[in-house]
């Protein structure tokens, strides 16, 4: 093979234009070539044609929720090659490996081309019309037998936030509360935590504020390998003297910069966290600015924190109590700090409220509420996982973060569908609601399911797999499941996930890739695959984990005879007769919409123009502030960072921080909270205290004649706060003390599998919980007893988590198709110790068994001290291989993954989050043995 | 004005692997060949460091000294280059580089070798030659550099990266007083 590299880059070119001409052929109708499709005949036959069109064009990359920009060169309209977009404020250009693939990703000869469906046992190519028509007529048929209940969608975290606002506008036009998104899995206890303890559940600063910190206290994040762009900010902040302190199971790549590295067993997070606070408390390292006018609880939390001495928190942690100690003082010498997290601390049975802790220290030392560069800062995980998030793609939510449970949340949200200019429809509450059935439960009380929060990405399997009625608060079983670019394999209880795939009706996968939920299930009939265009070919806008809205325009026209998520969403609309709700002519008709109804979290200001103008003018925008100097843009944050109230508003970079007026994008703790009946001003609402050096501010959340801003089409409500200088949300506290929740301040509890009886003993999980989220009775105290009853923790005594791998992004459909990406991480491995391994007599490279009480993986063993001898850690992308054994051939032809591997989360533990059914994938226990 | 250089802060480097994917995708680089490749060192310790190994275009290269055929060459911007066709695939200059740059596409066994690839900075269109057969010096864009995900990797005239990491390092002086 002499061939040069100048040759090579022009045939892959070819390759690359021969694909798209076949998609736009097979687009017309053609069926001709396309089946047996062999990149290596193209190869061989493409010829060198200079490009006679070459356009750069300003994107924003698909992977995780950073938020990078970056230029895409498109020649011929073909997607060819990728430049740094420089003057981004965010990334200044840099990329990780994920970023700089796209190209390969877009292009991948692995994409779905066509519609399929499996019947008989075999793949066949269908047409759009056809599947369209049969996934749309099972819909109607549910629906029009009054059990639209038996539907569950779930996805979406990669579309636009004008896509996800059209699928839970679909779900629930359509009449089923059964919707859900990967938030589920990645933040659900982020959102329910800081929602209580603030009052919104998102990020509070911004990614570019990140430089002006002077301590990262990284928990459970791996940033360098799950967000490596975010760290070109730490470094940033570290060049100026800058901090960084990681507390981890593993010793990991984040943990390397680090400049103290505490270990801590997995699950006992909160009582890490409350030996910190003890420190704090002992020694009034407390900023009481901030505490003594600005929280509520603060005197319960001393009583909870008096007994997590360090020397108590020892023997829970592992944590040496020196290191607490030494850990506080440097939280208290260095301000402001960021508490960073990820999925390493979300994904717990207690997850709630060990954010309810990460939300107490960073207000207690002052790095919430005024401070720029401090505060709470949860990385997301997908690109436009937050704006799903805000568009409440969510089985308790509508869209705007208003909940189901509400019936004035349907009213206003009929209301809007009614008045919004973008499309032609007209829809009462009325009509919405007798959409909805109402069935009778278990105890005999009747239940509405309009105002029933539904099934979750987490415990989805049970809506198909447990008994109506008895078991699960529905009248039917799930017998359609939707996957709307959503892995099944980040999900844990793949067996039972399995199970519950081969027992649906039909099974329908919208994907740019067929991914695993098509694989997975041995079953000969009733799948539907329909190809998805990828983000780099669909438009709208997307919000990054710092709530700042950018504008992607898409590169080139769907690939194949893909489609767009928007696309597909309205010919399903059409064929249920709920079209006239989804005329929209573009994107920006359908932002327009969200503009106009999503007021509870002020997405007034973010509209397509002022995004485009920003995208424009993003070298007037300082990468270290975030803020535009100068230019029609002057003063704007970049992004506009809900809250934005008006469209003249510049955005909110960081939430709380009453350091700015509010027309600069100043704003306060929410004030639509009220004291609980056992404080002496019981109902009264809880306010900011006077100040005296600040005058008078105790403002409650602004509302007139009982209407709530939020529920304010007008927006003069809004209009008149703006005016007083008041946020909208008013000017309230922050809870320490949360009283609607079983644990009102955060207390250590043991994860549902622990290797430690004894302190489950001391430290039980909750007891279980009756009807949460459809189900009937959800198991915590029950599993946990069941656990030491099976003397799990001698069966399986090393402890089991998981995490992120850097080139590999959530289920891996996109990124093991990449030849790039698998080149870099071929495999999936877990780690284990080598004092662990030497025990075992296992070495480097060997096939291991890692078996729990679910089942057991097959992988390759990675002998490195990352952990410690009781500790495993195994990455999660990987699928394709099932307990040892692998399916690869029940995918659609040519359109496997380069690389394979078995799926972590079929051992991993069977426990979910008390307050959001999260699942707990960061605690299992687990055997390690030779295979 | 300095020569072409790269600069590799090992305290910011953490392996994200952007460096090889970006020079990937636009050189279309086959699978087997790094250009560059980001080693790790003290791997899961305490001093764990990642370091980028691109070909560092040493200024008295010895791949240019040993090459039989004169495919490797020493270009006045400091960008050490090769022609292609001149290449017979000995594999002289992998023996004599210091660092492990030169990649043989093609693998095999005996004698399957394919001709020398290395990184070339960049230079964009590679090889170009006028119509009297002369080669063009393309100005050299170090695509792994210009996308590094922290900056840990600063390539281009030496003179303006090295103005750059001293700037770095002289923020974080005056920090500490």
């Amino acid at each position: 093979m002499g061939t040069a590299f100048r040759d090579i880059k022009i045939s892959r070119r070819g390759f690359i234009k021969a694909s798209a001409a076949l998609g736009a052929a097979t687009a017309l109708g053609s069926y001709a070539g396309s089946k047996n499709f062999n990149p290596a005949e193209i190869f061989g036959t493409a010829q060198a044609t200079p490009a006679t069109t070459v356009e750069k064009i300003k994107s924003i990359c698909s992977f995780c929720a950073v938020g990078c920009g970056y230029v895409g060169v498109v020649e011929d309209g073909v997607f060819t090659k990728m430049e740094p977009w420089e003057d981004h404020p965010i990334n200044q250009g840099g990329m990780c490996c994920k970023g700089t693939s796209l190209v390969d990703v877009t292009n991948s000869p692995r994409r779905l081309r066509y519609p399929m469906e499996k019947s008989g046992g075999k793949w066949n190519r269908i047409s759009w019309e056809d599947a369209l028509d049969k996934v749309g007529g099972k819909l109607k048929g549910y629906r029009d037998n009054g059990e639209p209940d038996s539907v569950f969608m779930c996805g979406l975290v990669h579309g636009s936030n004008e896509e996800a606002f059209m699928f839970r506008k679909f779900a629930m036009l359509y009449g089923t509360n059964n919707i859900d998104h990967q938030a589920r899995l990645c933040h659900s206890t982020t959102v329910a935590g800081l929602l209580a303890s603030f009052g919104h559940g998102a990020m509070t600063n911004s990614v570019e504020m990140l430089t002006q910190s002077k301590i990262f206290f990284f928990m459970g994040s791996n940033a360098a390998e799950a967000h490596p762009v975010l760290m070109q900010k730490v470094f940033e902040a570290r060049d100026k003297g800058a901090r960084l302190i990681v507390a981890d199971p593993r010793f990991t790549r984040t943990a390397a910069f680090s400049d103290m590295f505490m270990r801590f067993r997995p699950g006992t997070d909160i009582a890490l966290l409350l030996g910190i606070i003890n420190v704090l408390v002992e020694h009034d390292w407390i900023d009481h600015d901030t505490v003594d006018y600005r929280t509520y609880g603060f005197e319960q939390l001393k009583e909870v924190v008096k007994e997590y001495t360090p020397e108590v928190v020892e023997d829970i942690t592992w944590v040496p109590a020196f290191d607490i100690r030494e850990a506080a003082r440097l939280m208290s010498d260095n301000a402001p700090g960021a508490v960073i997290w990820s999925m390493g601390a979300t994904q717990h049975s207690v997850g709630t409220y060990i954010i309810r802790a990460f939300a107490i220290l960073a207000t207690i030392l002052g790095w919430q509420g005024r401070e720029w560069g401090g505060g709470c800062i949860p990385i997301r995980v997908h690109d436009n996982v937050q704006g799903a998030t805000d568009m409440c793609v969510l089985s308790h939510f509508l869209p705007g973060y208003y909940g189901v449970s509400s019936a004035s949340s349907w009213e206003y949200w009929a209301k809007v569908f009614s008045e919004t200019t973008s499309t032609s429809g007209n829809i009462s509450a009325s009509t919405l609601a007798s959409r909805y059935t109402t069935f009778t439960n278990k105890e005999g009380v009747e239940t509405n399911l309009q105002l029933t929060p539904g099934l979750t990405v987490s415990n989805w399997y049970k809506g198909a797999l447990m008994q109506p009625v008895s078991e699960i608060d529905q009248p039917t079983n799930v017998k359609m499941a939707m996957f709307w670019g959503e892995s099944i394999s980040s999900i844990t209880e793949m067996k039972e996930q399995k199970k519950a795939l081969e027992k649906l009706e039909m099974l329908v996968v919208v994907d740019p890739f067929p991914t695993a939920a098509a694989a997975l299930p041995e079953r000969s009939d009733g799948i539907i695959l329909l190809p998805a265009a990828t983000r780099q070919e669909g438009g709208g806008s997307v919000t990054n984990t710092g709530r700042a809205w950018q504008w992607r325009e898409p590169l080139v026209a769907p690939l194949y005879e893909s489609r767009t998520d928007m696309a597909i969403i309205k010919e399903l609309a059409g064929r249920l007769d709920m079209g006239n709700h989804f005329d929209y002519d573009s994107y920006e008709a359908v932002t327009a919409e969200i503009n106009l109804g999503s007021r509870a979290i002020g997405n007034q200001g973010e509209t397509p123009e002022r995004m485009k103008r920003q995208k424009e003018y993003a070298h007037l925008f300082d990468p270290k502030t975030g803020k535009a100097q100068g230019g029609p843009v002057d003063g704007e944050w970049w992004g506009l960072p809900w809250p934005c109230w008006t469209e003249s508003h510049p955005g909110t970079p960081v939430l709380y921080s009453d350091l700015l007026p509010v027309s600069e994008g100043g704003h306060d703790f929410r004030g639509n909270r009220t004291y609980p009946t056992d404080e002496p001003n019981a109902g009264r609402p809880m306010l900011r205290e006077d100040e005296p050096q600040y005058g008078t501010q105790h403002v409650p959340q602004y509302s007139e004649n009982g209407v709530a801003y939020s529920m304010d089409l007008t927006g003069a409500i809004v209009a008149k706060a703006l005016a007083d200088g008041n946020p909208p949300t008013g000017r309230g506290k922050m809870r320490i003390r949360v009283f609607e929740q079983t644990d009102k301040i955060p207390i250590h509890r043991e994860p549902i599998e622990s290797p430690r009886p004894d302190l489950v003993d001391k430290y039980p999980t909750y007891p279980d919980q009756p009807h949460l989220y459809r189900i009937v009775n959800c198991e915590f105290e029950t599993e946990q007893q069941r656990s030491i009853a099976e003397k799990r923790h001698e069966k399986f005594p090393i402890v089991l988590t998981s995490g992120r791998q850097v080139a590999h992004h959530g289920g891996g459909a996109q990124t093991r198709s990449s030849e790039l990406l698998s080149e870099i991480t071929p495999e999936v491995y877990v780690e284990i110790n080598p004092h662990l391994a030497a025990g075992k007599d296992i070495r480097e490279g060997d096939m291991v068994w890692v078996e729990s009480a679910r089942g057991k993986i097959k992988v390759r063993a990675k002998i490195t001290e990352r952990v410690n001898d009781q500790t495993a850690f195994v990455p999660f992308h990987w699928n394709g291989v099932f307990e040892g054994e692998s399916y690869q051939d029940r995918w659609p032809e040519n359109t496997a993954e380069v690389v394979v591997g078995d799926s972590v989360n079929i051992i991993t533990s069977p426990g979910v989050d008390q307050v959001t059914q999260m699942q707990e994938t960061k605690v299992a226990l687990c055997n390690i043995y030779k295979a | 004005m300095g020569v072409n250089k790269f600069l590799i802060d090992h305290t910011r480097c953490i392996r994200c692997t952007g460096c090889e994917t970006a020079c990937k995708t636009n050189n279309g680089v086959p699978t087997g060949v790094r250009r560059i490749r980001v080693v790790t060192v003290n791997e899961g310790k305490v001093g764990e460091r990642n370091i980028a190994m691109p070909c560092f275009h040493c200024y008295d290269a010895p791949c240019v000294k040993v090459c039989p055929t004169r495919t490797l060459y020493k270009r006045g911007d400091g960008v050490v280059n090769h022609t292609k066709e001149k290449c017979i695939g000995c594999g002289y200059c992998l023996v004599a580089c210091p660092f492990g740059a030169p990649q043989f596409p093609g693998g095999g066994i005996f004698g399957t070798r394919g001709k020398m690839d290395k990184c070339s900075f960049c230079v964009q269109p590679f090889n170009q030659k006028d119509e009297q057969g002369n080669m063009i010096e393309n100005e050299p864009i170090p695509m792994c550099a210009r996308f590094c995900s922290t900056k840990a990797l600063l390539g281009g005239d030496s003179t303006e990266i090295s103005k750059q990491f001293r700037e770095r390092i002289a923020g974080f002086i005056s920090f500490s007083f």
